[in-house]
């Protein structure tokens, strides 16, 4: 037997989902009955590390204007679905600046990005903001069986400092649930798989009733174990308990959605992807993409973030034809060679962006696409990566919003306009009621 | 601790004045050794001691702390006696305003299991050896090791993956795994086909690494006890004879090389292919072989053929599948494994395992080590409960079980029977809690008086294992806990070295050594393969196996923790001894080898470190030079400036070499003054290239490893620089002890350590510097062994 043969007996059934198709090229339009009526809004990020090439980033224009045909070698692909998406020009992440605390530039941008809040300087007690994924999973992640998904195609770093005193939990993940309690991302496109749609569904409801009721009542005795246990223990310990609290009411909350929309689930197909993560970027971020794209289709989550790569990163990139690591080179001081490299890596990057959207047009949801019901960022907390720049950051917003979007254009906002205040517009369009988060000095209009 | 007491106690007596003490013993060593940069005209980090005034505290107790560690003055420059640290530091605790530091043993954080600690820790509770955290996110780090409380965080996906984790060990623990009822194939492992990965199967499978000499090696579950067939399918494409791979090494490069330029060359169908000499496979399990075979010279692709297969008994749990063709092991280069159209002469295309036949009827392991009433399955009686949950709850909470904690479990039971489902089914979702439960996941320690206090012998035995072994205790652990015995006179010692020598204290070198030398990073390195053609996976997992067994054998054979800088020995197989042009070291297996020490020697020379502390097309002086500074002397550099101009890279080796270009940024003032400490030590690693071969020329230039450290002393090349590492033997010893504290106590060594460390490295350097000293001062120190108030020192 051929290796082949044995993937396409390895079909599994999950929830909500019959997986049957050969190939992830193939998979069928989602009918979720939630998408008959009006769509649910959806909202992700997507972050590249270490900055970009600007000189070949914006479109050339010297005010707000329509998105030309042409756009620079960097953002030449996003030409293709000008009229679905628009470039913000003038955005800045104050956070991510020394104020003060010297260098770490990498650690502080991966750490204040999703959050506009400057965070301090640990190994240890580490301290920043909560992540604009996090307050709307905190507000609207009610409606969904995931709160919110964090992926990513890079593995967190271990060892303790990674930029100049900062913990690498900083850089590890983008999405932060409290000021200290981060949530790192999913890299396996297998587990995350499993995770959306490997739950055991039994068919029987006498013994998923049965089912549901250990798993309810195993959740009673550890919630009951471990508030008897943080009890007794001192301050510090009592932290790592709640995080515990936290979590498992999190799933016991979950678990009732589930059953719910065990009744009202859809079909979508999706081959079971292999066990390995794949080793080049292109293969490993289409499969996060699809997965992505199956979660919002299925409404197992509105909002998601996706890290490509994380803050530092030293991945070489040989599929752009880029031996060395990334993170030396963006110190190019002028060097042209070092400078075409980065760039090199800076397109490749939009090219993998390119599949999510290619994914999310081709969904067509009630009257309109998957990308149509979105609001997609992509981008990084560092614009000059040679001189760590958080100003002027580059920022895509993709996607109509359900209709509160303008696209097509390039949009140019006053210098040192927070991020944060385009963060308080998305909140604000995905119901959450937030008029201010981290630095915001108001909501970004002219969306 | 007592040291620092006893001269309290004694200081009253001298009645002195600090002022008349600074004049006569402090203030000579403050100008001889730290007035050079901080004085008033200077203000190196913003300190003047020459002005600073003595009722500035808090500045004498940092003055105090980074002398007594050593961490000033800078290493390259001359130290002070220990005569003269102890005149400063007993000064300053002599001052107004100074802490007063009484014992603190510190107060280590609830630590949440991280990835490795929980692989074990199932393994050893249930015997299921499936690495199911390897499906974890990954555990972040604070000082260096990745089981340190205060950062190992709990997000709901990780707790969501500890359910999912629960239900599915309990499962396989009582009832075993669900198993086909006919026997089937059960995996398909993949060779990656090329060091790039365009060139890897897109289809699925689990991928296993990259060889150039088409080995295929992985690491496999078997669920049961049983017979399995492995089957194994190879390509021969050995028929492209363009080449003559018998000839030179040279020729056979240069004729690579143009076969690259040009179009590869196919020689005429039929042509004296049998001229290929038959080529041995042999498939082994665990090292031993289980099938040998010969490829013919006249076949290609073997697909009439079909697969190799051997049929084996197996034991259930991981073991280890090699398939390859011993003789490319001593190849004088891997490439002769390769055609002109780079597709590899021979490989092992895939290979399946398929079973179980014939399964053993015995219960798994799994079901003896929780149902230990002694019934056969299906034939327990609810007396059984107790007992059960009693035996496993104790292991899992690595504690005993309250009298609620127990009733609570034993109402799960009581739930499934009433639901009609058997006993089995009501231990399994008790253990299910248990497996869930934060008395599992957590390792906490309880405070029966709020002062500091003496912890248990059960939190004693927790100590101890997960410091040795990254697991939980074992049976005789936990029957000494249990009888509180744990702190009899000799008894610890005994268990210490007991543990040292099991197969289980392998943990120490893969997670406490893989994280203090960074030599776990080998995994996410890849030289550029174009510069460096013959490095392929197989040979980086080579790199790292070397320097596991080394330390193991520094562990094993308790050598001086010396010996990591420059020992007479080291373990190699043929391809990496090739790598290091060291001859006579043949095959596949690793063996040790006595070393010349001209060219390799110690951790430093090991191709994992050289490879892991350079870029993936160069090396680089300076994190060499930091690697060595930050782990093996503790003295790390302070950070960059944030406008750091950097190299032009591709002119290294043709228009200068590195060292120029090196030396001519150095001359910025701004980088002048760290870059004079850390570069020297990366220049006397200039003979080693970035995958860690020795070399003599850089591009067409000849390498130049000598340096001068601040201070003066000059050295030439590895061997050089080892000699200034072994005469800072106090620096090194002293950093590798707050290494191994750091990962022993869960928590980052503070000042109040300060005196432990200082004795510990006394007591080290008195006895021969040998690792199982270090080991046991350790086990044998406050810290380890007590736990401090809380809201006590908190930084």
């Amino acid at each position: 037997m051929t290796p082949k043969n044995l993937d396409r007996r390895m079909f599994l059934r999950g929830a909500g989902t019959v997986l049957a198709l050969p190939f992830l090229d193939a998979m069928i339009p989602a009918f979720s009955r939630a998408a008959a009526s009006a769509a649910p809004l959806r909202m992700a990020f997507v972050y590249v590390p270490n900055g970009i090439i600007m000189e070949q980033w914006w479109p050339a224009l010297t005010a707000s204007g329509p998105l030309p045909a042409e756009l620079p070698r960097i953002t030449a692909p996003l030409a293709a679905y000008r009229n679905d998406l628009q470039l913000l020009g003038g955005l800045t992440c104050n956070g991510g600046r020394a104020l003060g605390d010297g260098p770490g530039d990498h650690g502080r941008a991966g750490a204040s990005y999703l959050t506009a809040t400057h965070p301090k300087k640990a190994v240890k007690d580490i301290h920043t903001g909560i992540s604009v994924d996090q307050i709307a999973a905190q507000q609207i992640g009610g409606a969904t069986r995931f709160a919110s998904l964090e992926m990513g195609c890079e593995d967190g770093v271990m060892g303790g400092n990674c930029d100049n005193g900062y913990s690498c939990a900083y850089s590890n993940s983008l999405s932060w649930r409290t000021s200290s309690s981060p949530m790192p991302p999913e890299v396996r496109p297998r587990a995350m798989f499993d995770r959306l749609f490997g739950g055991d569904f039994d068919p029987d409801p006498v013994r998923r009733a049965r089912a549901q009721k250990y798993r309810a009542s195993v959740l009673d005795v550890i919630l009951s174990d471990a508030q008897r246990l943080k009890n007794s223990l001192g301050r510090a310990d009592q932290a790592k308990l709640d995080e515990y609290l936290f979590s498992v009411r999190d799933i016991e909350q979950r678990i009732q959605k589930t059953e719910k929309e065990y009744e009202n689930r859809g079909e979508v197909s999706m081959l079971v992807p292999a066990p390995s993560v794949p080793d080049t970027m292109t293969e490993h971020s289409r499969l996060m993409f699809d997965l992505l794209t199956m979660a919002f289709q299925t409404n197992a989550t509105r909002v998601a973030t996706l890290a490509l790569a994380l803050e530092q990163s030293t991945r070489p990139y040989r599929e752009a034809g880029v031996p060395e690591g990334h993170h030396g080179l963006t110190h190019h001081m002028g060097d042209t060679e070092k400078i075409e490299k980065v760039a090199r890596i800076n397109r490749f990057h939009v090219d993998c962006f390119m599949y999510l959207l290619d994914k999310m047009k081709a969904v067509r949801e009630g009257d309109g696409t998957l990308l149509d019901h979105s609001m997609i960022v992509y981008g990084s907390g560092i614009s000059n990566g040679n001189e760590h720049h958080h100003h002027n950051l580059p920022v895509v917003l993709a996607g109509r919003g359900n209709g509160t979007l303008t696209p097509g254009r390039y949009v140019q906002y006053p210098k040192e306009t927070p991020m944060a205040n385009l963060f308080v517009a998305m909140l604000q369009r995905m119901g959450a009621s937030a008029d201010h988060m981290g630095d915001s000095t108001g909501e970004l209009t002219n969306l | 601790m007592k040291c620092g007491l006893a001269l309290l106690a004694a200081l009253p007596v001298l009645a002195v004045s600090p002022a008349d003490t600074y004049r006569t013993t402090v203030q000579p060593v403050l100008a001889a050794r730290c007035y050079g940069c901080h004085n008033d005209k200077l203000r190196t980090a913003g300190l003047s001691l020459e002005s600073a005034a003595l009722t500035q505290a808090g500045v004498w107790e940092k003055v105090a702390d980074q002398l007594s560690a050593r961490r000033m003055p800078p290493a390259g420059l001359p130290a002070p006696t220990a005569a003269e640290v102890l005149a400063v530091t007993a000064w300053v605790r002599t001052l107004p305003g100074v802490t007063n530091q009484l014992p603190n043993p510190g107060r280590v954080t609830a630590r949440r299991l991280n990835r490795t600690e929980y692989n074990n820790t199932v393994r050893d509770l249930l015997g299921i050896y499936g690495h199911p955290a390897n499906d974890f996110p990954v555990d972040d780090a604070g000082f260096g090791f990745d089981n340190n409380g205060d950062v190992l965080t709990l997000s709901p996906m990780l707790m969501e993956k500890y359910l999912a984790s629960a239900e599915r060990l309990s499962r396989l623990a009582v009832f075993g795994p669900t198993l086909p009822k006919q026997p089937g194939l059960l995996a398909s492992l993949m060779p990656k086909k090329g060091p790039d990965a365009a060139l890897r199967p897109s289809s699925s499978g689990t991928t296993t690494p990259y060889s150039i000499r088409g080995a295929m090696y992985a690491n496999f579950v078997f669920p049961v006890d049983a017979e399995y067939e492995i089957r194994v399918r190879v390509i021969n494409h050995r028929d492209q004879l363009s080449i003559n791979y018998t000839g030179p090494r040279e020729e056979l490069l240069a004729s690579l090389d143009a076969a690259r330029k040009g179009a590869p060359t196919r020689t005429k169908k039929g042509d004296s292919r049998t001229a290929f000499p038959p080529e041995k496979l042999l498939l082994t399990l665990d090292g031993k072989p289980i099938l040998e075979d010969v490829i013919e010279g006249d076949t290609d692709y073997l697909y009439d053929r079909g697969a190799f297969v051997a049929r084996v008994p197996v034991k259930a749990g991981e073991h280890f599948i090699r398939a390859s063709f011993p003789a490319l092991a001593d190849y004088d280069d891997p490439r002769r494994n390769i055609n002109p159209d780079f597709r590899r002469r021979m490989f092992v295309e895939f290979a399946e395992i398929a079973g179980p036949y014939n399964p053993s009827p015995e219960p798994p392991e799994s079901y003896r080590k929780i149902f230990v009433c002694g019934h056969k399955p299906g034939q327990h009686n609810a007396e059984c409960t107790g007992k059960v949950l009693q035996n496993f709850a104790l292991r899992a909470y690595r504690r005993p079980l309250g009298t609620a904690e127990m009733d609570r479990l034993a109402g799960l039971v009581d739930l499934a029977r009433r639901q009609g489902d058997s006993f089995e089914e009501g231990i399994r979702l008790a253990m299910e809690a248990v497996l869930a439960s934060p008395g599992f996941l957590f390792r906490t320690e309880l405070d029966p008086v709020p002062s500091a206090h003496a912890i248990d012998d059960f939190e004693l035995a927790s100590r101890l294992s997960y410091f040795l072994w990254s697991t939980m205790p074992d049976e005789e652990l936990f029957r000494l806990a249990l009888a509180r015995k744990l702190r009899q006179p000799g008894v610890l010692e005994a268990q210490t070295r007991r543990m040292l020598a099991d197969s289980k204290a392998q943990a120490l070198t893969d997670n406490f050594a893989g994280q203090w030398l960074g030599i776990q990073h080998i995994e996410r390195k890849s030289p550029d393969p174009d510069r460096f053609p013959a490095v392929d996976e197989e040979l980086l997992e080579a790199m790292h196996q070397e320097s596991n067994l080394f330390v193991s054998e520094m562990i094993r054979q308790d050598h001086s923790i010396l010996d990591f800088i420059d020992a007479p020995f080291t373990w190699l197989n043929g391809p990496l001894a090739m790598h290091y042009g060291i001859p006579g070291v043949k095959g596949e297996a690793f063996r040790r080898v006595v070393l010349d020490g001209s060219q390799r020697s110690g951790i430093l020379t090991q191709a994992s470190v050289l490879t892991v502390s350079a870029f993936p097309t160069r090396t680089s002086v300076v994190t060499r030079g930091k690697w060595v500074l930050e782990n093996l002397l503790g003295t790390p550099p302070p950070p960059p400036p944030p406008d750091v101009p950097s190299l032009v890279e591709s002119s290294i080796g043709s228009d200068a070499s590195l060292r120029t270009k090196m030396e001519q940024h150095r001359n910025n003032p701004s980088c002048m003054s760290c870059h004079v400490a850390m570069d020297p030590i990366g220049f006397g690693l200039e003979n080693y290239d970035a995958s860690g071969a020795w070399r003599i020329l850089d591009g067409k230039f000849p390498i130049d490893a000598s340096g001068t450290l601040p201070g003066g002393k000059a050295f030439d090349g590895a061997a050089g620089l080892k000699q200034v590492l072994k005469s800072n033997a106090d620096l090194f010893s002293r950093n590798l002890t707050e290494k191994l504290m750091t990962f022993a106590l869960g928590r980052g060594v503070e000042s109040y350590d300060r005196s432990t460390v200082e004795s510990i490295a006394t007591d080290l350097a008195a006895h021969g510097y040998r690792f199982s000293r270090l080991v046991l001062d350790i086990v044998k120190s406050d810290a380890f062994q007590q736990r401090g108030a809380d809201g006590g020192v908190k930084p």
